[in-house]
């Protein structure tokens, strides 16, 4: 193997001759078509350079197509080739990159892209009622037909993302509970108002903190997982591969997975409040030396029970929010990576801001009841 | 006793050192409990078209893998041109894989990317041409596989079957490689068109001078492809002849196996 190299020689009338030698190939490793080019840039700038390229043992696109781009992507009476290189030459120019074209400025785009957004915002939101409708229509077809209930898939997802999902809630319920425990403690120390711990941990987790939590951290956890899921079944064709056997998508892959999830929500809204309840009562009883006992007694006499209530009722909401948006979108992706990972963060992001708006909007509806 | 004097009757003739492009020397491969290759040895010589041809499940795609470095056996050598990717270092080691392209089973095209940006990637990650040039390369390695421009802007997502093996031979190509490997090249292609790639194959063999090492079950694109053929049975090589040679082999699973190409290759 003989590496790409060239030589330059001056005749009498001051002329350049440049004679290239070796395999102009890319099949030599050490070839580096970058350097080669920039130390034959003077020569090519010089019209008047004469280049021989007889003494070439191999030339390949590559290689050519250097060389063309230092010519202006055109052959002239100072290049001498061999007849078969000629052919791979002539083949390159016709292949030349077509110019691109200058766009005008146009003053409307803006426009135009709000409108584009707008239209793609109706189409999310009627797909989004299509497959809402077609989950009740399921759901009414269940109660005609009880025996076709998918309980392996229902119970699975129960299990997935109801059951693998308590270390983690528990953990970061806990965590979160200590650390608002702490700086609610110095606070009302401060004021000589210990006791009220009870009443501010109380009410903001039950009510507000812990469905919270609990939505943000399953929109994250299993919300992801399900758009995922669908989105690969659908590159995979799996879905389809269902439908071929009769059997209903919604009813298959969309309401286990927001009957399963609505159904676990509930209980963990109990099981992330109750953990982050242990974790404020915890820094209370340290901070300002609250027994747990006394804590726990004294909850259910200044906390309604009533709130209680609405965090069940808030997880059963939030649970079916999730998933469904998960499903959404996991309908949605198409066959390559990209879409795959932009429904995905779609998915996530769009679960938790739901679940942000639907809790606001149920704040301002049961603002009556329970404080 | 069925192969004991098969294997070794096997073929190993003396090749001189620079025709051979791959060798495989004693390699074992085992997944827990099942051994895969048991001391194996193989030579694959440059120019040639070689077919592997093997039962289901026999291990000719884990030494296809072996071959272009993508596993390790659990013992023995692979080298390719002569050398062991395994212990290079990693400049070295990538300037000998740009040597081979490979051209997998699905294509294994990248889906966020057009056709002309997968064909265009591994001269992009050269980091030696400019856009213009990587332009005319591209096309130019888009008419090899007979593709026309206009398919250029398309995603992987939007072509069919047999135009996703064009761009996949494309971008296997677009380095100039001297070894070609093939996974499966025609599985997925109707009869039409897997003839027609194999055409193709065969006129850039001949045209770029390259040596093709492919994996195959389809008898017809082992009959109109291969010009030796290595099977694989029973952890060992037991044949590395030419496709008609393999009359002369006694072995149960030769016989079998030659009955049914013997008469594709008498229509040839």
């Amino acid at each position: 193997m003989a590496a790409a190299s060239f030589r330059v020689a001056q005749d009498d009338q001051g002329q350049q001759h440049v004679q290239l030698f070796g395999q102009w190939s890319l099949r030599v490793p050490i070839n580096d078509f970058a350097k080669l080019k920039k130390s034959l840039q003077p020569f090519f700038v010089d019209t008047f350079t004469k280049w021989d390229l007889l003494e070439v043992d191999q030339l390949d696109a590559a290689g050519a197509s250097t060389l063309l781009s230092g010519w202006g992507n055109k052959l002239n009476g100072n290049i001498t080739l061999r007849p078969e290189h000629a052919e791979l030459f002539n083949t390159l120019i016709s292949l030349t990159k077509p110019p691109d074209k200058k766009s005008e400025r146009d003053w409307l785009s803006p426009l135009n892209s709000l409108g584009k957004g707008v239209l793609h915002l109706m189409h999310h939101f009627s797909e989004f009622i299509r497959l809402l409708v077609s989950l009740l229509v399921e759901i009414a077809y269940l109660f005609r037909r009880p025996q076709d209930f998918p309980w392996r898939e229902f119970s699975a997802n129960v299990y997935k993302s109801g059951v693998n999902a308590l270390p983690v809630t528990a953990l970061l319920g806990f965590m979160i509970g200590v650390v608002m425990g702490y700086l609610m403690s110095r606070q009302l120390h401060a004021f000589g108002a210990d006791v009220y711990i009870v009443n501010i941990l109380g009410l903001s987790i039950i009510r507000e903190l812990g469905p919270v939590l609990m939505a943000v951290l399953i929109a994250g956890r299993s919300g992801s997982a399900m758009t995922a899921q669908i989105g690969v079944m659908r590159v995979t064709d799996e879905i389809d591969a269902l439908t071929t056997m009769g059997i209903s998508r919604t009813l298959r892959i969309v309401l286990p997975k927001v009957l399963g999830l609505t159904f676990v929500a509930p209980l963990l809204v109990l099981w992330t409040s109750g953990w982050t309840l242990a974790g404020g009562a915890f820094a209370a009883n340290l901070e300002l030396g609250i027994s747990f006992r006394f804590f726990f007694d004294y909850l259910p006499l200044v906390v309604q029970p009533v709130n209680l209530t609405l965090s069940l009722i808030k997880g059963l909401m939030f649970g079916f929010v999730v998933a469904l948006v998960a499903c959404h979108f996991g309908l949605r992706i198409k066959p390559n990576t990209e879409s795959l990972s932009n429904s995905t963060t779609s998915s996530v992001v769009t679960a938790i801001s739901g679940v942000i708006l639907v809790n606001a909007w149920f704040a301002i509806l049961t603002r009556g009841i329970g404080v | 006793m069925m192969s004991e004097s098969s294997i070794q009757n096997t073929p190993q003739e003396n090749i001189p050192d620079q025709d051979v492009i791959c060798d495989i020397q004693n390699v074992c491969t085992e997944f827990g409990e099942n051994i895969v290759h048991h001391n194996l040895n193989l030579k694959v010589r440059r120019g040639d078209i070689t077919a592997l041809v093997g039962r289901s499940g026999c291990g000719k795609t884990t030494l296809l893998r072996h071959i272009i470095g993508l596993t390790k056996p659990k013992s023995g050598n692979v080298l390719l041109f002569g050398e062991n990717m395994h212990i290079m270092e990693r400049v070295a080691q990538r300037r000998l894989m740009n040597r081979f392209g490979v051209l997998f089973q699905q294509g294994a095209l990248f889906s966020a990317l057009s056709v002309f940006d997968n064909v265009a990637f591994p001269l992009r990650e050269l980091k030696q041409f400019d856009e213009s040039v990587i332009y005319q390369l591209v096309m130019h390695k888009l008419a090899l596989v007979e593709l026309e421009p206009r398919d250029a802007g398309l995603l992987p997502a939007e072509i069919s079957g047999g135009m996703v093996k064009r761009v996949g031979l494309a971008r296997a190509l677009a380095l100039e490689p001297e070894l070609l490997v093939l996974d499966e090249p025609t599985a997925g292609l109707d009869p039409d068109r897997s003839h027609n790639f194999i055409d193709l194959v065969k006129q850039l063999k001949k045209s770029l001078g390259l040596t093709v090492l492919f994996v195959t079950h389809d008898m017809d694109t082992l009959a109109s492809l291969a010009e030796r053929v290595v099977v694989l049975e029973d952890k060992h090589i037991i044949a590395d002849c030419p496709l008609r040679e393999l009359a002369g082999i006694d072995h149960p699973f030769i016989i079998n196996f030659f009955q049914s190409i013997r008469s594709r290759l008498e229509r040839l």
